[in-house]
């Protein structure tokens, strides 16, 4: 029992230490905002060496609920327990080793900046939240950390809000998360609806499979397809490329828009097999679409984006195909891949942004057209970048391919052996492993092996502070991080992700491809000086963003203005009417009132004073005049008594 | 009448004197109606003595009003009025 309230006691502090650091970042005063680059770090440190401690620690397969009662409304109660169990135990660490990097890597790349500990109070609050959705065990609980980790990107790609476009790249993450999230919510309601609960420890044990899961779990993936950029609301993520580099790092490529695909994993029992099949398609078609996209860009983070939601439609596809597991590992390997990928590309940036500062140049320094020859002048950088981005490429000896080849696998296996519909997802499988050969390797000759475009800048590698996170990143892209055999996944780690199938044909398969693509890459492109030229109409992912703001924010423009005149003229001018017609009803009744009841209120007065008047004249005070009235009296009584 | 109408206190007290006297007239007159039981004539007896004790205190109240308030008037003597 001791060790149990051990396991509570960690799992509270990894949950509140990030929430600590975001209060203390918002409470120092300005002068010292330095502060904020030791406290900061130094609290996330705690949170990831609590949870590492807790990742090895905790028995394997372990479910263990730490009850706290929310809130009660009415006969229902509602529970915010928290669950220890190998998905979360699993995330933990990775959420915050990883912040844990990205917020040493941003005292390096935000030094100078004005709003330092706005950020860092914003990357702690994003870290606590993550940690929210990660560990609780209840779908209300879960959505309410949802929407908090998607209001703390909000905050952070909008972090230099004196940019235009990054203001209006926050706008847009946040409305395409809302769309997704109004249909998680109706998911929410769906379940409720049918089960009287939020708990997944209800929830995931359902005795049988019943017909509105369908609908359920189609509603939560489309909270999946806002938050983890899937088709079709995935513009957003290219546009939060506007934040800062680590921020892409942490949220928009490691954690945030990999907790999509977590919650799938979380709830896929949840899960009726014709849901599957859409988040299936939903996933390759995105992964297809993505890495084509990718092709054709020139931004260097664009390109990181899209390859992003490329591999996120593959780990979606993984959770559609049946095998969740495998979708875990390749999230687990691209958090710590695609994170070093992206605090590199920071680290080109920062480079050049300071070279260009120096030489009182301007171009832009994320366009892959202005990079070229970096390999001499910035080594750690471009050694920390190849490995990353053989990881992503999916070449064996990487993390990557073990993870993507898991998942390659199972859908292998999904597909049958009979041709139907499913064959094509698996040779999209295949084509987007090219593909994301292909771009990988342009966006790395590009950057650092082409021929360099301003050879006059003097260049010089980023601080320490900065490469350390490069190098620990990208030492967990090798293999070994993920098992000892650098073909099977089935390794210490998988204790914890579960088990995965493993085919040696597919493994051989996918090296094959990888390898035809890596030559055809190189043919494509070590041949000239200049990237591959790209199609505008695939560089703008398929005028999708054209085709919302032109339909779909035009005909809304235009519905507003009908809805707005509909207000103003018709339902105000009823109210109007209403009023005025009211107003006039009260004149009348103001009248009324007082010259009708007020004057019968005003006679009665009237009359009692004049009655009283009479009879106050009988009281002169004059006794005489009492003993005259009292005969009088007496003389009429008896007069009329007589008669 | 005498009662009614005149101002000064002494005079109405009188006016009261007149008043009993004539109801001691009544008193005997009607007595004949029984003239074996003699109610009437004690009666007017029993009124005489109390008209008399009347008097002496009407008079006296008067005399000590009179000299609180210098005069015996009764129209004037509207403290309790005011």
């Amino acid at each position: 029992m001791e060790g149990i309230a051990t396991f509570d006691l960690l799992t509270g502090m990894v949950l509140l230490t990030p929430l600590a650091s975001c209060l203390m970042c918002l409470l120092t005063s300005e002068r010292y905002s330095w502060l904020v680059t030791i406290i900061a770090p130094a609290l996330l440190l705690v949170s990831a060496s609590l949870s590492v401690f807790l990742f090895f620690t905790t028995p394997a397969n372990t479910s263990h609920l730490i009850g706290l009662a929310w809130f009660q409304a009415g006969q229902y109660t509602f529970n915010g327990n928290i669950e220890l169990n190998r998905l979360s135990v699993l995330m933990m660490p990775l959420i915050t080793v990883i912040s844990f990097l990205v917020h040493l890597y941003s005292i390096g790349y935000m030094a100078g900046d004005n709003g330092m500990r706005r950020y860092f109070a914003m990357l702690g609050f994003f870290t606590f939240s993550m940690l929210g959705i990660v560990l609780f065990d209840n779908l209300l609980m879960i959505f309410v950390f949802w929407e908090l980790v998607g209001f703390s990107s909000y905050m952070l790609i909008g972090h230099w809000l004196e940019k235009p476009a990054a203001a209006k790249a926050a706008q847009k993450a946040f409305i395409f998360n809302r769309i997704g999230d109004a249909g998680f919510l109706v998911g929410l309601m769906i379940v409720w609806a049918n089960t009287q609960s939020f708990d997944l420890s209800n929830l995931l044990h359902l005795p049988e499979i019943y017909s509105w899961q369908t609908a359920a779990s189609l509603c939560v993936f489309c909270g999946v397809v806002g938050k983890s950029a899937q088709l079709p609301l995935f513009t957003w993520l290219p546009d939060a490329m506007e934040g800062p580099t680590p921020v892409s790092a942490l949220i928009h490529a490691a954690t945030m828009v990999a907790a999509g695909v977590f919650l799938l994993a979380r709830v896929f029992p949840l899960f009726t097999t014709d849901a599957l099949n859409i988040v299936a398609v939903t996933g390759i078609l995105t992964a297809l679409f993505a890495a084509v996209c990718a092709l054709n860009q020139f931004d260097i983070k664009k390109i990181l984006a899209y390859s992003t939601i490329s591999q996120l439609g593959l780990m979606v596809t993984a959770v559609g195909v049946g095998s969740e597991n495998a979708a875990m590992l390749h999230l687990v390997t691209h958090a710590f891949f695609k994170a070093c990928l992206f605090l590199g590309a920071g680290s080109v940036i920062h480079a050049l942004r300071q070279a260009r500062y120096q030489a009182h140049e301007n171009f832009d320094v994320r366009d892959i057209r202005n990079l070229g020859g970096l390999q001499k002048k910035l080594p750690v950088t471009f050694f920390t970048f190849l490995i990353a981005g053989a990881s992503l490429a999916g070449v064996p000896f990487f993390s990557g391919f073990i993870s993507k080849d898991s998942i390659t696998t199972s859908v292998w296996y999904w597909s049958g052996d009979t041709f139907s519909w499913r064959w094509l997802a698996l040779i999209s499988v295949f084509a987007v492993s090219a593909i994301t050969v292909l771009y990988t390797f342009r966006m790395v000759w590009s950057v650092f092996f082409a021929k360099e475009n301003k050879p006059n800048l003097s260049i010089t590698e980023t601080p320490w502070i900065m490469r350390i996170p490069l190098i620990l990143l990208s030492a967990s892209s090798i293999w070994i991080i993920v098992s000892l055999s650098p073909f099977d996944a089935s390794g210490w780690f998988t204790i914890q992700v579960g088990d995965l199938q493993h085919s040696n044909l597919v493994t051989l398969l996918s090296s094959g491809v990888v390898v035809l693509a890596l030559l055809a890459a190189w043919f494509m492109n070590a041949t000239k000086d200049k990237p591959v030229n790209s199609i505008t109409f695939l560089q703008h992912a398929f005028g999708l963003d054209l085709f919302y703001e032109k339909v779909v924010g035009q005909s809304a423009t235009r519905l507003a203005a009908l809805t707005e005149t509909t207000d103003r003229k018709w339902i105000d001018g009823f109210l109007h009417v209403t009023a005025y017609t009211q107003v006039s009803f009260a004149h009348v009744i103001a009248w009324f009132d007082k010259y009708i009841i007020d004057g019968i209120v005003d006679a009665m007065a009237w009359i009692s004073g004049v009655v009283g008047s009479f009879t106050r004249s009988f009281q002169g005070g004059k006794i005489q005049l009492y003993i005259f009235w009292a005969v009088a009296g007496l003389i009429i009584f008896l007069f009329f008594e007589l008669i | 009448m005498i009662i009614i109408i005149k101002q000064n206190a002494i005079m109405v007290l009188l006016g009261i004197e007149l008043l009993l006297n004539a109801a001691n007239l009544n008193l005997i007159a009607f007595n004949q109606l029984q003239p074996e039981l003699l109610t009437g004539q004690m009666f007017a007896l029993f009124v005489i003595v109390v008209a008399v004790s009347e008097a002496a205190v009407g008079l006296a109240i008067v005399l000590c009003v009179y000299k609180h308030h210098q005069t015996s008037v009764l129209s004037e003597l509207n403290e309790l009025k005011e």
